[in-house]
């Protein structure tokens, strides 16, 4: 048997791609999971303080608060955390299984942490007032230190995806060489500030509705002062991720991000700064649905943002720097006897090594080369790029100028891509019929009639209709 | 696709990353942490039916409370059988990486669609739960409940599909290539067996059965538990677990049939293991039908058991499907990452032993009383332990963590 690549099927969502899908799911799980962290410290904080100052009123507010966090944030934390999972595993196979054989013992760390968490979260919401206040104080900062040991071990992994920082991992293939890359700490920090920041959002929306003035005074500026530190922390936490990021990142996201999403996420750390500030100021004047807007705006104004900004800015890869964001290898990982997979593709082409392609597309001829080119496009593009002209995940048409000039675009894979010279991109290395197929189907997706470049030596009249197959 | 190339496929699609520990440690582990999710799965499939059925017959006081009871136990048991499913998927991850990947892939519209049901059936299943409360809970809340309870049993079967297709990796590239065009839609289920996924469904019975005994004595012991109200549960569920288990023996034949006769799984020892165990617990439930009271635990125990059993047969059979294409686990390439697996032993002892025990025991034990418990002093050692092993853990970990990334990186 001839060396074959270890591609699984593709999975193509049109319009929005695979990776909007992720990013759907992320931004929610993100929302929920670092409300929940950051509201198992506050839960400990204000318990803490309930019970060394005598205030059994704080108490009430911890279980109405509770009640609400169960839904917001375990519910639907706890559903999106396996979702982005399963997100992941359909978007980027060979990226969570990178992942997952290199953290397994992490993540199954994690599992511990979050089973003890959830458990504990019924705990700490049913059993106020039902448990003596020393035996509830243990509960609360146990729960608190699990939460946050959530984070610490999911971090190493997100981390890591950035890049490992320096060549030991590839050559060691430890775990923790890994696990502690140069992006980690700061990367943490960052994570650790915004769950304070959040959660004093979110702990808004319940104790705007508190009937007890002192308490509610009392709470709201509990809540502000967190936020406030939650902020200031993460603007400093963010400097030192810059600092940690590696050249490709930095240059993405100095070039394309900040243009992008710069003045929203300005405009956002402003808003929420007012807003923690006028609360502290004039805690009575906080309304429920002020909370609410303030949550959301952070969930869609600040993580949607930062979602796309932390896959984008790990292009050209996925993970470690050694898997490209369309699932091939990039290079030798010594310490793991990973092989890269360039070379294969570079004498054999992906239509003839991937399980996963038809027999009639194995071989490319004048009669099948656009349906091969768009598996071949669909294979080596589409985990980042749509192929419709209107999508809304950086659309190949759009990209070529909705050029309909095969040639034009293959100038692009011989040179750029072949050689992997765009910093954002994968290198191509595929062969001369296989650039052509990808060229003449781009170029169909822009009205194309008749495919310019030569199949062998005929040049052939193809009708976009026979890509019809291929859904 | 033929047998040869197959075996190449399955072999060239595992992660070239290898495994950190022995496999057989990844094995037993992914066997015996799907017992405890599939036994949450079971009595909050069990649970949801009763609370629904129990509301349609809330004018009795005891359905009434048994209806609130058994929602309250479906809104726990759902959140817990999710946490609990992560370590099972984990490490069949780990070990049948292409099954599971590949599987998913040609049905990844299901698998995300599995994400967006399960939460909104949650929601609404939550908010049955929240309205659930008195004789005069409003009559439409029940389309709510069974609106959760259907989003429930989809997900289920969702989850069959990715099993039952990860066993067939000679029809994978068949499936993906229909009649030579690609489809990448992820639209399709293309396998399923209804007999398997029903005796995962009859299962739920038995379990919630043995489950609703255990919880009659369970609170025995609080005065605020009417004994006619306990006595009442009780003897439902030694009929529901009886009815369960029963089901079971018929669907486990049906399933056996079913399986390809090469396999030869009527040989297997497991098989009759399983049938026998199965047969043993049909019986203790007809005795225990008379007379259930202090029968509750001894029934869930050899329930949980039973769950075990159905574990490893379920891994054998996968085996079983496995061995033409000679893939076989234990084959898998090896290098080891001794501190990683050292640090998850320390956790699971140090961490779940402590702090788990200590609020498992905490909500155990205030549970039995009635006002505010005083914690005695094993509750109390238990939680400066679950502080301390929490506190401790992140102290090392990140102490850990600075050191190699000052070596590494300084």
């Amino acid at each position: 048997m001839l060396e074959m690549l270890g591609l699984y099927p593709q999975w193509y969502v049109p319009g929005i791609g695979t990776a909007w899908v992720m990013g759907i799911i992320g931004t929610i799980h993100v929302l929920a999971s670092h409300t929940s962290v950051g509201a198992a410290w506050l839960f400990a904080l204000l318990a803490q303080k309930s019970v060394s100052e005598n205030k059994p009123e704080i108490m009430l507010y911890l279980k109405k608060y509770g009640m609400f966090l169960l839904v917001f944030s375990y519910i639907v934390g706890s559903i999106t955390g396996p979702g982005i999972w399963y997100s992941v595993t359909v978007a980027s196979p060979r990226g969570i299984s990178g992942l997952i054989h290199n953290f397994v013992w992490l993540w199954a760390s994690e599992w511990v942490f979050f089973f003890v968490e959830v458990i504990g979260v019924y705990a700490m919401v049913y059993l106020i007032g039902k448990i003596d206040n020393k035996t509830y104080l243990k509960l609360a900062w146990s729960f608190a230190l699990a939460s946050w040991a959530t984070m610490i071990l999911i971090v190493p992994i997100l981390s890591f995806m950035m890049w490992p920082g320096s060549d030991h991992w590839y050559n060691t293939g430890s775990t923790f060489d890994a696990a502690f890359n140069l992006n980690y700490f700061a990367h943490l920090g960052i994570r650790t500030a915004f769950m304070f920041a959040v959660a004093g959002a979110v702990g808004g929306i319940i104790a705007a509705t508190l009937k007890d003035r002192a308490t509610r005074i009392e709470i709201t500026r509990f809540l502000s002062k967190m936020g406030l530190a939650g902020l200031f922390l993460m603007l400093v936490m963010f400097m030192w991720y810059t600092a940690t990021l590696p050249d490709n990142a930095r240059l993405i996201m100095e070039t394309q991000m900040m243009p992008k999403y710069g003045s929203t996420l300005g405009a956002l750390l402003l808003a929420t700064l007012v807003y923690f500030i006028f609360t502290a100021w004039k805690p009575m004047y906080l309304r429920q649905s002020i909370a609410v807007v303030m949550t959301l705006a952070i969930g869609l104004f600040g993580l949607w943002p930062e979602e796309r900004s932390r896959e984008s800015m790990r292009k050209p890869y996925v993970a470690g720097q050694y898997i490209y964001s369309n699932q091939f290898f990039s290079r030798d990982v010594p310490g793991k006897g990973v092989v890269s997979d360039m070379p294969l593709i570079e004498a054999r082409g992906v239509l003839a090594t991937n399980y996963f392609v038809p027999e009639n597309l194995r071989k490319i001829t004048p009669e099948n080369q656009l349906r091969a080119g768009e598996v071949l496009t669909k294979v080596m593009c589409a985990n980042c790029h749509s192929v419709e002209s209107n999508g809304a995940l950086r659309p190949l048409p759009a990209l070529f100028g909705h050029s309909d000039e095969p040639k034009m675009i293959q100038a692009y894979l011989d040179g750029a891509l072949y050689y992997g010279k765009i910093p954002y991109m994968p290198k191509m290395p595929l062969p001369e019929d296989e650039r052509a197929a990808i060229a003449v189907y781009i170029a169909s997706l822009s009205g194309a009639k008749a495919p310019r470049v030569a199949v062998g030596h005929a040049a052939q009249d193809i009708d976009p209709s026979h890509a019809k197959g291929v859904n | 696709m033929d047998v040869a190339s197959t075996a190449a496929m399955l072999h060239t699609l595992q992660d070239p990353t290898g495994i950190p520990s022995h496999p057989l440690i990844f094995q037993v582990l992914m066997v015996f942490t799907w017992v405890p999710h599939i036994l949450f799965v079971n009595i909050s499939l069990g649970a949801a039916l009763m609370g629904l059925y129990a509301f349609s017959k809330r004018q009795d006081p005891h359905w009434q409370l048994l209806s609130e009871a058994m929602t309250k136990v479906a809104k726990v048991g759902v959140s817990l059988l999710v946490v609990l499913g992560v370590a099972p998927l984990l490490f069949t991850q780990t070990i049948y990486d292409p099954q599971w990947y590949a599987s998913n892939l040609l049905s990844a519209s299901w698998v995300i669609g599995f994400i967006f049901t399960l939460t909104i059936g949650y929601l609404a299943w939550f908010t049955f739960y929240l309205k659930n409360h008195g004789e005069h809970a409003p009559g439409w809340i029940f389309w709510l409940g069974a609106f959760g309870l259907s989003m429930f049993l989809l997900d289920g079967f969702i989850m069959h599909i990715l099993a039952y297709q990860g066993l067939q990796p000679e029809k994978w590239v068949e499936w993906y290539t229909p009649g030579g065009h690609v489809d990448m839609s992820g639209n399709r289920i293309h396998a399923y067996e209804l007999v398997r996924w029903g005796f995962f469904m009859a299962m739920s019975i038995t379990v919630f059965g043995a489950f609703m005994m255990a919880y009659g004595d369970y609170f025995k012991v609080r005065a605020d538990r009417s004994p006619a109200y306990l006595a009442f549960a009780r003897r439902l569920g030694s009929q529901i677990a009886l009815v369960g288990a029963v089901a079971q023996v018929v669907l486990l034949l049906g399933w056996m049939l079913d399986v390809p006769a090469a396999l030869k799984i009527w040989t297997h020892p497991m098989s009759w293991l399983l049938l026998l165990y199965l047969g043993v617990l049909v019986a203790a439930f007809a005795v225990a039908r008379g007379n259930a009271e202090g029968q509750g635990y001894k029934l869930l125990t050899m329930s949980i058991g039973m769950a075990g059993l159905v574990a490893i047969f379920r891994e054998v059979l996968r085996m079983a499907y496995m061995a033409p294409f000679n893939y076989s686990v234990l084959d898998y390439k090896v290098l080891w990452d001794v501190p990683s697996f050292v640090l998850f032993l320390l956790t699971i002892v140090g961490v779940g032993g402590l702090m788990g025990g200590f609020i498992i025991t905490l909500v155990y034990k205030a549970g039995r009383v009635q006002g505010v418990y005083q914690a005695d002093a094993v509750v109390s050692r238990l939680g400066i332990g679950s502080v301390a092993a929490t506190a401790l853990w992140v102290a090392s970990f990140l102490g850990m963590g600075i050191w190699i990334w000052l070596s590494n990186n300084g």
